[in-house]
């Protein structure tokens, strides 16, 4: 479950060791393109024995600075990409407000508390796993919920909240990884137990 | 049809595994029960044996050799009454759901949304087992996972 954060870049802070991988890929990409100019001039009849040279020319000037260009982006911590966002990490706040939205809900009602406490926990459990797999911190502050005073208008809330969570995590699993489907459709399924369980 | 990933027809074949067991139980559990409980029991054996008929197409058309079913299956207790039928309908779902939930992460596109779709409705059918037998909670916070 853990090998998809493998291959993320390490995030690079201000005292951040320089990061080899962007180089490189910026390397390949620049002699691809070089190439890709040599081709195209060599279709054209007219052109092709006279330019040889030149070609040959530009081809070997941008060879050589493609192969300086690891070292400047190495040096360079002010032109470098932040790592992409984990595809996950704002699941690690909605099951955290999902939470909030339940334990709300139970304190202003308490007649629903016995229904409402299992699914409280496990949405937060939900949290630390997602947290987990994503290497995202869990936030120390709780997110704030608002509950309806008529207890019946609070569960219709929680069951429209509960099906868009249901969906977002079917939509989390299908696009995920192996190493994370299994957790996402376990959570997909508590979510719609929940719903079962609000009925 | 999708590129099977490695490991995706044994979980389906482990999953058919559990689907016939499933059926099998829903047997001893329907005689124990009455009115609307074994109405649902009858629902829920016939939502698996729909489960086990896709997954013996499947299996076939991808030309692997199907697990054979069973004449009886061990039951993890004895089955003599309203309760025991009912503990043991939960426990049968929770059961599926893991193999269920092993074939999700062996499968890709539409066979996961297939394994999920049984994973889910196995799920859903343990809460419903929970709230006939009167025992809380209704749910377990992550489905199909291994305790």
């Amino acid at each position: 479950m853990v090998a998809q954060s493998v291959t993320r870049r390490p995030p690079v802070g201000w005292a951040g060791a320089p990061t080899p991988a962007p180089a490189g890929l910026t390397n390949i990409v620049l002699t691809w393109a070089v190439m890709g100019k040599v081709t195209q001039r060599d279709m054209l009849p007219d052109q092709t024995k006279g330019h040889s040279r030149r070609n040959v020319l530009r081809v070997g000037g941008l060879l050589t600075l493609s192969a300086a260009v690891p070292s400047l982006t190495g040096c360079d911590p002010f032109n470098r990409e932040p790592p992409p966002p984990d595809p996950l990490a704002p699941m690690v706040n909605e099951a955290l407000a999902l939470s909030a939205a339940y334990r709300d809900a139970a304190t202003t009602h308490p007649t629903l508390a016995g229904r409402l406490t299992p699914i409280t926990d496990a949405h937060a459990a939900h949290a630390a796993e997602l947290a987990r797999i994503t290497k995202v911190a869990l936030p120390s502050a709780t997110p704030t919920a608002s509950t309806p005073a008529d207890s019946d208008a609070t569960l219709t809330a929680l069951r429209e909240r509960e099906q868009a969570a249901g969906e977002s995590a079917t939509r989390a699993c299908l696009a995920a990884p192996a190493e994370r489907a299994a957790l996402l459709a376990s959570i997909a399924a508590a979510r719609a137990s929940h719903l079962e369980a609000l009925q | 049809m999708n590129t099977p990933t490695p490991g995706t027809n044994s979980a389906h074949a482990a999953a058919l595994t559990a689907e016939y067991a499933a059926i099998w139980a829903y047997g001893p559990i329907g005689v124990r029960l009455a009115g609307p409980a074994q109405e649902a029991a009858r629902d829920a054996e016939a939502a698996h044996r729909r489960r086990r008929d896709d997954l013996v197409l499947h299996l076939t058309d991808a030309g692997d050799s199907l697990p054979a079913d069973q004449a009886g299956y061990a039951l993890p207790f004895p089955v003599t009454d309203e309760p025991s039928a009912l503990r043991l309908a939960v426990e049968v779902e929770e059961r599926t759901a893991r193999f269920w939930q092993a074939a999700v992460a062996a499968t890709s596109g539409a066979e996961r949304e297939r394994a999920l779709a049984a994973l889910v409705d196995c799920a859903v059918r343990a809460t419903r087992w929970r709230r006939t037998a009167g025992t809380t909670p209704l749910t377990t916070p992550f489905p199909g996972r291994t305790a």
